[in-house]
Formats: structure tokens, C-alpha cells, sequence
């Protein structure tokens, strides 16, 4: 029982007693592992000091730019812009420039800045809207925009939505209650100006010849009834009479030479 | 350079080019032919005449008695008055009649109800003998109760008493221009 306690107890003793040589040796090694971790911080802060210094040296180089010119104007360049462009990468810049809300804040930057201030004072400085105008006028711009718009269905549609509007209708209304429009129109009733004018107009060879030709096609027309009724009369009337008088009628003979002698008359 | 609107239109011109060009690839077109008018449209036509005809005679009688009135001239002489009136009227009448018969053929009556009296043998215009002779048959056809114009109902060129007489017909005036009097137009036969 005792050899075996025994052998239970051995590592227990075995393991304290390492862990406190760990522990001296570690004490002992620490000063050298913290100058060993100073000296790799300083060497990588000499290491970077020395690649910028080289960064600036070569960026501020003139050969450096020559090199950026040379690989500007070069075809390689070219063509790998050309490849960017043609691939999705575009696509992908557009993508981001959307997700990141990229133009609303440009825009927010400038409306916030006295950016935009400052070019619309420019514009109006150097009258550019004068010139614009101008240069519209001269164009014929104004006229072809105006023939469009009267020619197109805008105006229409336009015109349609306001008429039909319960604004326009409210407007109306209010006019022509308004004692505005009644005196308006009594005051015009009173001018003589407007009879004579009226008189003027009636007196016209145009309105004249209007009436003249209106009076006469309804003469015209009056007795073009006359005629046709007539003539229908006429044939009515022969009919009852070779009725009447037990006569043949003599359809068959020509009227004319040609033909009989009441046309559209058959004979009885 | 003249403007667009002193310029003469062309249309006429092109108008008449194109019925020459059509008259020389088809011929002279075919005379309209010709309708005989009955008894109803020329009794209208007469009924306007003599609308007319009393009309301007009331007017000038009217006048005339106005003035005769204002002279106070004595009773005896208004049977004779009376007598030359009535020749005047019968002289005023028949003159109408006959002048419009023997110039146009178309008295205004005929005018409105768009007919003629023309010569029944070649359709010219009558002459004023001819007018004349038919103004005596109208009085004739109307004195047996207007059975003189009862053949215009019976006859297959509608023709009354006064045309026989006459030696005329009544025909409608085409839509075209008035046949000329030199020439014969199509329709027209000796028979009567």
C-alpha cells in the first residue's frame, strides 16, 4: 500500500518543483527578451523613416515623373484602360459610387461650401445667362420650342386639365359673379365706339355678301323643293288622268327620240 | 415678280385644256335630253307669270288713279278710262308673254321653275309670230273650262293646245349652258 501511495506522490513532488525553475529562468531572461522586443521596434521604426525617405526621394524625382510619363503615353497604358473600362469594372465603381452614396455627398459637400456661390457668381459675372439667351434667340431655339409646344399635345392636355380643373371652374364662377364683369359689360354697352363698330362690321361687303348668299341659297333651296315636288306632280297626275281616260300611254314611243316621254314613268 | 395672289389661278386654264384633251379622245359629249314638262310645273310657272303681270298692272293702276284722282276729272269718262285700261292690260300682258317667249324663251315664271318654250321642230327660240299665236292658243285652251290643256296629260311630248298652235314644247333647262339657237339639239322630231 505504501509503494503504491509512493507512486502516487512522485510526479506530484516532480511538478512544483520544475515550474519554479521555469519561473528563475524566466525572471532571469526578461530583461533580455525586453530589449530584444526595443530593439525590434526601433529597427522597424528606422526601417520605415528609411523607406519613406526613398518613397520621397523617388517620388520627387524627375526621373520618377519622366517614368510616369512614359508609362502615361505608353500602349501598354492605354490598353489597360482600355481593358478596364471594357470590363466590369466600371460597372462595379458605379455599383459602389451608388451603394456609398457617393454623388449625394459631393453634392451635400458643395451646396454645404460657398463653392457653388462662388461659380454662380462667376457665371453671372461673366454674363453667361445673357449670352445663352442670346445665342437661343439666334438659334431659332425659342421658335422651334414655342412651334413645339403649340403643335405638340402637351399644351392641349395642359389646357384640358386646367379647364376641367375645379379651380379654373371656381374661378369662372367667381367672375362672372363679380360685379366687375357686370359693369364691365355695361360700360361697353354704353360706349359708342363699340356700335360703331358694330355698324362698321355689318356694313362690311363681307357680312353683306354672307347674308346676300345665305338669303339666296334659301331661295334656292326653296325652290329646288318646288321643282322637285312639281314634277312629281306632273307625273302623278298623267298617271291618274291616262288612268282615268282608259289611255294607253305610250311609254314605248320615244319622248325624246329616244326614249319615253315622262321619264321614270311606266306605263300604266 | 408678282405675288402669288395677282397672279391669274391656274385651274381655269388647266380646266379647259383638260375638256379639250377629253373632247378630242372621246367626242362631243351627248346632248342632255330633253324632259318635257307637265301640267303642274307650268301651271306653277303661269301662276307666277300672272303673279307678276297683275302685280306691276295694280302698281301702275294704282298710280295712275292716284293722279287721275288729284286732276278731278268728271265721271263720264270713267267708262272710257276703263276700256283703255283694260286694253292696256291686255297689251301689257301680251307683251310680256311674247317679248320673253321670242328673246329667251323664259318668262321669270319659267325661270324659276326652270323651264323653256322653244320651237317644237328644231328647239330654237320662237319667233313673235309664233309667240303670238301661242298667247291665242293659251286664251283658247282656257275658255272650254281649260280643256285645252288637258292633251299636256295625254300627249307623249306634253304638249297643250297653245303648243300645237304654237308649234312649241316645253322642255327643262339642263344644267348646262342654254342650247344655241343655230344649232339643232338631239331630241327633237317633226312629229308633234
Amino acid at each position: 500500500m505504501a509503494s503504491a501511495s509512493d507512486e502516487g506522490d512522485a510526479p506530484r513532488s516532480a511538478g512544483p518543483r520544475r515550474s519554479g525553475l521555469t519561473a528563475i529562468g524566466a525572471a532571469a531572461l526578461r530583461p533580455a527578451v525586453g530589449a530584444a522586443r526595443l530593439g525590434r521596434r526601433v529597427t522597424a521604426r528606422a526601417v520605415d523613416g528609411a523607406t519613406l525617405r526613398t518613397a520621397d526621394l523617388v517620388l520627387n524625382s524627375k526621373v520618377a515623373g519622366e517614368v510616369v510619363d512614359k508609362v502615361a503615353d505608353s500602349p501598354l497604358f492605354e490598353r489597360a484602360v482600355s481593358r478596364a473600362l471594357a470590363g466590369p469594372l466600371v460597372e462595379a465603381v458605379s455599383r459602389d459610387v451608388v451603394r456609398y452614396a457617393v454623388l449625394d455627398r459631393v453634392a451635400e459637400t458643395i451646396l454645404r461650401s460657398d463653392a457653388l456661390e462662388s461659380v454662380l457668381e462667376r457665371v453671372d459675372a461673366a454674363d453667361v445667362p445673357r449670352r445663352v439667351v442670346d445665342r437661343m434667340l439666334v438659334d431659332g431655339i425659342v421658335e422651334e420650342t414655342a412651334a413645339r409646344v403649340l403643335e405638340g399635345p402637351e399644351l392641349e392636355r395642359a389646357a384640358q386639365t386646367v379647364l376641367e380643373s375645379a379651380a379654373a371652374e371656381r374661378l369662372v364662377r367667381q367672375v362672372i359673379e363679380s360685379r366687375l364683369l357686370d359693369e364691365a359689360v355695361d360700360r361697353l354697352l354704353e360706349s359708342e365706339d363699340l356700335w360703331l363698330l358694330v355698324e362698321e362690321i355689318a356694313r362690311s361687303p363681307a357680312v353683306t355678301e354672307a347674308i346676300t348668299q345665305q338669303s339666296m341659297g334659301f331661295a334656292d333651296q326653296v325652290a329646288d323643293g318646288v321643282r322637285a315636288r312639281s314634277r312629281r306632280a306632273d307625273i302623278w297626275l298623267e298617271r291618274a288622268a291616262r288612268r282615268a281616260l282608259r289611255r294607253a300611254a305610250a311609254a314605248d314611243e320615244p319622248a325624246t327620240g329616244d326614249g319615253p316621254a315622262t321619264p321614270g314613268v311606266p306605263p300604266p | 415678280m408678282s405675288s402669288t395672289a395677282d397672279r391669274p389661278s391656274a385651274a381655269p386654264r388647266l380646266g379647259a385644256r383638260a375638256q379639250v384633251v377629253a373632247t378630242r379622245v372621246h367626242g362631243e359629249p351627248p346632248p342632255p335630253a330633253l324632259e318635257y314638262q307637265g301640267l303642274v310645273t307650268r301651271g306653277i310657272a303661269f301662276a307666277i307669270d300672272a303673279f307678276v303681270v297683275n302685280a306691276v298692272a295694280v302698281v301702275v293702276a294704282a298710280a295712275v288713279a292716284l293722279t287721275l284722282s288729284a286732276l278731278g276729272l268728271s265721271d263720264s269718262l270713267d267708262t272710257v278710262l276703263a276700256a283703255g285700261a283694260a286694253w292696256l292690260f291686255f297689251l301689257w300682258s301680251a307683251a310680256y308673254f311674247v317679248v320673253f317667249w321670242s328673246s329667251t324663251g323664259q318668262t321669270p315664271g319659267n325661270r324659276l321653275m326652270e323651264i323653256r318654250v322653244v320651237r317644237a321642230d328644231d328647239g330654237r327660240v320662237l319667233r313673235p309670230w309664233r309667240s303670238l299665236l301661242r298667247l291665242f292658243g293659251l286664251m283658247l285652251a282656257a275658255l272650254p273650262l281649260f280643256l285645252g290643256f288637258l292633251p299636256i296629260l295625254l300627249n307623249d311630248r306634253r304638249r297643250g293646245l297653245q303648243d300645237w298652235i304654237g308649234g312649241s314644247v316645253v322642255v327643262g333647262v339642263p344644267e348646262a349652258p342654254p342650247p344655241q339657237p343655230a344649232k339643232e339639239p338631239a331630241g327633237f322630231t317633226r312629229s308633234g
